[in-house]
């Protein structure tokens, strides 16, 4: 394998790579600014710049230095080349370089989201140098509103051209652009055309400093105090690596998580914004039951008991087939399994069938390869490959407008049943369903208020996929696992450890606890061995946060 | 050594051959009948890279400001692919103090042509963009003028005398420019020229390989271009045996100092103006014999060689001669474009520093860090200096920031940088005593109110 020296380490590569590539795929650091994987090369920052020898084929292969400091993110390797990082030129200049970055930034740190995720600053402690050498007055730069989710401030901005570059290439809508010249070149959105496109949260991340900002997180939490859990997207079918950046039970906002063979460095800012509703006022806390022509809160062994009781009651009644369980494509694979089982264990011949997955539009997919999906659900495949795997076969689960249809049919034999909801808007409750389903007995699970929930013979609480663990089958068929960020809400229970809940109250099973591991090992093939979890360093606490000596 | 005949003023009437006063515009009908388009017609009886090898054997190095072999640039284009190839001409023309392309433009605009038609031929271009510097109103008018007689002559057009070129009969637009003297570097030209803001390209890939519209393209002044036709006509002897030629100890495969050269020259003396002589001419005998001598009164304090992006001589320079190996001999950058700005004992040195320092902090396109932040700190540093204000600290900072930023050190993408660097490093080196006697003696920047006091 070809390799090059960099700083005195070996670095193998294979293929046609530049050499700042091959320093991170070895994980040897070069400092860079404009630079990134995603975007086109522009070598413009000049941070990055390094001495480099080259053999000279034409001179027995003998090692030349170039005489010019060369752009690592631009200069590709030729192998045996020696690149020096760390040299006395290569340190001058990207003292230099920080020194300039610096001359007309407010260095305002204390009043910025950025700090503490700042390349700026980072590259200042281990780069730069401990003072600045400008006296004279700063350029000052307007704060900008640019757009529904991005704030900008101008004065902050380190002109890497990241941003510009992404409008241009991946989203391909072109909102932002350079205005002006030298020094006082700002960026900007054309009059009356603000960035709105559906991938402009993205801008925030790639932007190394604190001058495009969120709105949305502005100001809510200084960054050292958030943890981060690796997740995959909740709120569409795309599979999306994401990473939950919460406190203290909060959710503070989402991120994308780099994905080679998936979402990349980017998500929608559908799935970056969608996580709302988990945190939403309205959240279902208590379990209810109707009473008396109305819902009343009550504990959940009076609710649980209620339930079994409605449940049973309907099986005694009109005999095996009497029941049904619809897991909506909200929940994780593993609760629709256990969901499944637990009607099962009441009725041996109880329906089981898929909820309603939303689809809004067609998928789009943008200039530079990213989709968004028309699916709105993340896991309508994984409920039911897992409801296949309770019932023995496809032909043993309904997908939603058959299990409508078989409500609605007059032989319908179906007397009680177990609704799952969990969709973080109304709209996953069809007005076809609150129909079909009349006056039979119902359990429902559900974390919003909704028509469905308020008809509900028991209401039960449930979570959102942040407040618990589990996999997602996405619209490719990947099966990928996530983690609990938060705790669950008080009050209310994982969908599967209500169900866990009804086979212990049933005396079906010992009282357990909701566990992904134990219920993937009952499940078996591929659930033991076949998710994709996130490697250990992305699961590991902000892993990418280091303490600078001072 | 002087120049014998005109040749790129040759229909443009110049001391000492002719009065200015005389000047017109010279039609596609007075061009030809005075050997216009001759060396046009030669080379079309010659296979293309025949004319290409004429061209590297005369030596021709751009007119440009960088000095680039002509003839070497031309022969890196790749072998035909059956593909479009451009040929854009650098007429942008905004290096301060740089007023020579301007001269053919406004009078012999054919002779441009002729080298345009010529390259065309030779490099298999199918079109050609002039790009022009937007100020160039007039100059702009009358290129396009003399395109439309071109046109009506088929030189160009349908029907042309050039033949397909690529499955295309040859093209020629004139595009006019914005304002940025970003444009002019070729690379931003190209892609101002695509309708892009103009930022210098990274390089590799170079111009030849992937230019304008991702193709072959070959970019080149106006000056070089003109200079294509007599060279074809009369051949590359006859071109080499003008100039300062190969200065001693300089290897015989290094570019040398041929031909002819367009010398503009504005600033303290008797008459400025555009002139052509001999490479390799005093700067005393271009001042005395063509300019009428310094002002009365006036006395040489400095002069920069060849747009301000050079550097200057200082008052010992007077005799520098004016050729492609000025730069190491007399400390500048190099001659650039030719564009001589003299200067008398009443100049300013500090302001002039200043005042060159503003033109590049303004007129950097701001891609590079070094560069964007760099020429608007020396600006400041230097203004400061000029109002009193400044400190012997300053002096070594501005040496420190002008050494280190540019595209020969690596530091940039382009050499509007290099410029501002060699302006202000040159303007200090050697005009250091009367900078130190401006600034105060104070070393430390602490202020007394800084340190507690008032
Ligand atoms: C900042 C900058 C500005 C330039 N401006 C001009 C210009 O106005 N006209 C010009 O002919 N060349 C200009 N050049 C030089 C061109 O980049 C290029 O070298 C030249 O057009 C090549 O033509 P030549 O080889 O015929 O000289 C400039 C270069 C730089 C770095
Ligand atoms: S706003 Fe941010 S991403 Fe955009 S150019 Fe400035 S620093 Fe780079
Ligand atoms: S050196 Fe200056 S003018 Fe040239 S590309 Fe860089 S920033 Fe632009
Ligand atoms: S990362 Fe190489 S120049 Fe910006």
């Amino acid at each position: 394998m070809p390799s090059i020296t960099i700083d005195g380490r070996q670095c193998n590569y294979e293929g046609k790579k530049m050499i700042l590539q091959v320093a991170q795929e070895n994980g040897v650091e070069i400092p860079h600014y404009c630079y990134h994987p995603g975007l086109s090369i522009v070598a413009s920052c000049r941070i990055c710049l390094a001495e480099v020898a080259q053999p000279n084929p034409r001179n027995g292969n003998k090692l030349e230095l170039i005489p010019k400091l060369m752009p690592t993110c631009q200069t590709p390797v030729a192998d045996g080349m020696v690149v020096y990082t760390r040299s006395p030129k290569a340190i001058a200049n990207q003292k230099a370089v920080m020194e300039y970055l610096l001359i007309n930034h407010p260095l305002d740190c204390p009043v910025c989201d950025q700090a503490g995720e700042c390349h700026l600053q980072d590259y200042s402690y281990k780069y730069g140098r401990a003072e600045s050498r400008f006296v004279d007055d700063k350029i000052k730069q307007p704060k900008k509103d640019i757009g529904p989710h991005v704030l900008l401030y101008a004065d902050r901005c380190i002109m890497c051209s990241r941003c510009v570059r992404f409008t241009k290439e991946v989203s391909g809508t072109a909102e932002l652009g350079v205005f002006g010249r030298g020094n006082r070149e700002q960026i900007d959105v054309f009059p009356g055309r603000p960035l709105n496109n559906e991938l402009s949260g993205n801008v925030v991340d790639i932007c190394p400093v604190g001058a495009l900002l969120d709105k949305d997180f502005l100001f809510t939490q200084r960054v050292w105090f958030l943890k981060a859990t690796p997740s995959i997207d909740g709120v569409t079918a795309s599979g999306d690596h994401i990473r939950i950046d919460h406190n203290d039970g909060l959710v503070y906002r989402i991120k994308p998580r780099t994905n080679a063979d998936g979402n990349k460095w980017w998500i929608s800012d559908e799935i970056r914004y969608g996580w709302k509703f988990v945190h939403a006022q309205e959240r279902l806390r208590v379990p209810q039951r109707q009473q008396l022509g109305g819902m009343v809160e009550c504990d959940w062994k009076t609710a649980y008991r209620e339930a079994l009781a409605g449940l049973r009651k309907a099986v005694k009644e009109k005999g095996p087939g009497s029941l049904a369980v619809m897991v909506s494509p909200m929940l994780a694979s593993e609760e629709a399994y256990l969901l499944g089982k637990a009607v099962r264990a009441l009725d041996e011949q109880a329906i089981l069938a898929v909820g309603p997955v939303p689809v809004v539009g067609e998928d789009k997919t943008f200039p530079g390869g990213y989709t968004i999906y028309a699916e709105k659900s993340p896991n309508a495949r994984g409920v039911r490959q897992a409801l296949e795997l309770v019932g023995g076969g496809a032909e043993s689960v309904l997908d939603f407008p058959v299990f409508i249809k078989s409500l609605e049919d007059k032989q319908s034999k179906t007397a009680a049943m177990i609704l799952t909801g969990g969709y973080p808007t109304p709209a996953g409750e069809s007005k076809e369903l609150v129909k079909a389903v009349g006056k039979r007995f119902m359990v429902t699970l559900d974390v919003l208020p909704n028509a469905l929930a308020s008809k509900a013979n028991v209401l039960l609480p449930g979570a959102t996929w942040v407040e618990k663990s589990g996999s997602f089958v996405n619209v490719k068929g990947k099966t990928q696992g996530f983690m609990q960020a938060i705790g669950v809400l008080e009050g209310a229970r994982t969908e599967g450890q209500i169900a866990l809940d009804l086979l212990a109250e049933m005396g079906a099973s010992e009282p357990e606890r909701y566990d992904v591991a134990t219920v993937r090992e009952r499940m078996g093939g591929m659930w033991v061995s076949g998710v994709a979890m996130p490697s250990a360093a992305e699961s590991a606490v902000r892993a990418e946060m280091s303490y600078v000596e001072l | 050594m002087a120049l014998s005949e005109p040749v790129l003023v040759k229909r443009i009437p110049t001391p000492p051959w002719g009065d200015p006063a005389d000047r017109k515009y010279v039609g596609y009908d007075h061009f030809t009948a005075t050997g216009g388009y001759a060396g046009l017609k030669k080379s079309l009886g010659m296979a293309p890279k025949a004319v290409v090898d004429v061209v590297k054997d005369a030596e021709l190095r751009g007119r440009g400001g960088a000095g680039f072999p002509a003839g070497m640039k031309w022969s890196f284009l790749p072998p035909e692919d059956g593909g479009r190839r451009f040929l854009t001409v650098n007429a942008d023309e905004s290096e301060p103090g740089t007023f020579k392309d301007r001269l053919l433009l406004d009078f012999d605009p054919h002779l441009l042509l002729e080298g345009i038609a010529i390259s065309m031929h030779a490099c298999r271009l199918d079109t050609a963009y002039i790009y022009i510097r937007g100020e160039y109103h007039h100059q702009a008018k009358t290129l396009q003028k003399a395109i439309d007689e071109a046109y009506a002559h088929k030189i160009f057009g349908p029907d042309s005398i050039l033949g397909l070129i690529n499955n295309f009969w040859p093209q020629c637009y004139v595009h006019r420019g914005a304002g940025a003297y970003i444009c002019g570097e070729e690379t931003g030209l190209l892609e101002s020229l695509e309708g892009k803001r103009g930022w210098p390209r990274i390089k590799p890939p170079f111009p030849a390989v992937a230019g304008a519209f991702a193709r072959p393209t070959i970019i080149n002044n106006v000056e070089t271009l003109a200079m294509v036709g007599p060279i074809m006509e009369r051949g590359a002897a006859w071109f080499k045996s003008m100039g300062k030629g190969r200065s001693e100890g300089v290897p015989p495969t290094a570019p040398a100092s041929f031909g002819p050269k367009l010398f503009g020259v504005s600033g303290h003396v008797q008459r400025p103006g555009v002139y052509e002589e001999e490479l390799g001419i005093k700067l005393s005998t271009l001042i005395d014999k063509y300019c009428g001598g310094m002002r009365p009164g006036s006395k040489f304090k400095a002069a920069i060689p060849g747009g301000i992006s050079m550097g200057v001589l200082g008052p010992d320079q007077w005799d520098a001669e004016l050729d492609f190996d000025i730069g190491k001999k007399y400390s500048c950058l190099g001659l650039g474009t030719a564009g001589v700005i003299v200067m008398d004992q009443h100049t300013d040195m500090v302001a002039v520093a200043r005042n060159i320092a503003r033109f590049f902090a303004h007129e950097s396109c701001g891609q590079c860090t070094p560069c964007r932040e760099g020429t608007g700190w020396m600006y400041k540093i230097l203004s400061r200096i000029e109002a009193g204000g400044g400190t012997l600290d300053d002096l070594d900072l501005l040496l420190e920031l002008s050494g280190s930023m540019g595209a020969l050190p690596g530091t940039t993408i382009c050499g509007l940088a290099d410029g501002a660097n060699w302006a202000v490093r040159t303007i200090l080196n050697k005009f250091w005593a009367e900078f130190e006697a401006r600034v105060s003696q104070r070393r430390s920047k602490v202020s007394l109110a800084a340190a507690g006091g008032r």
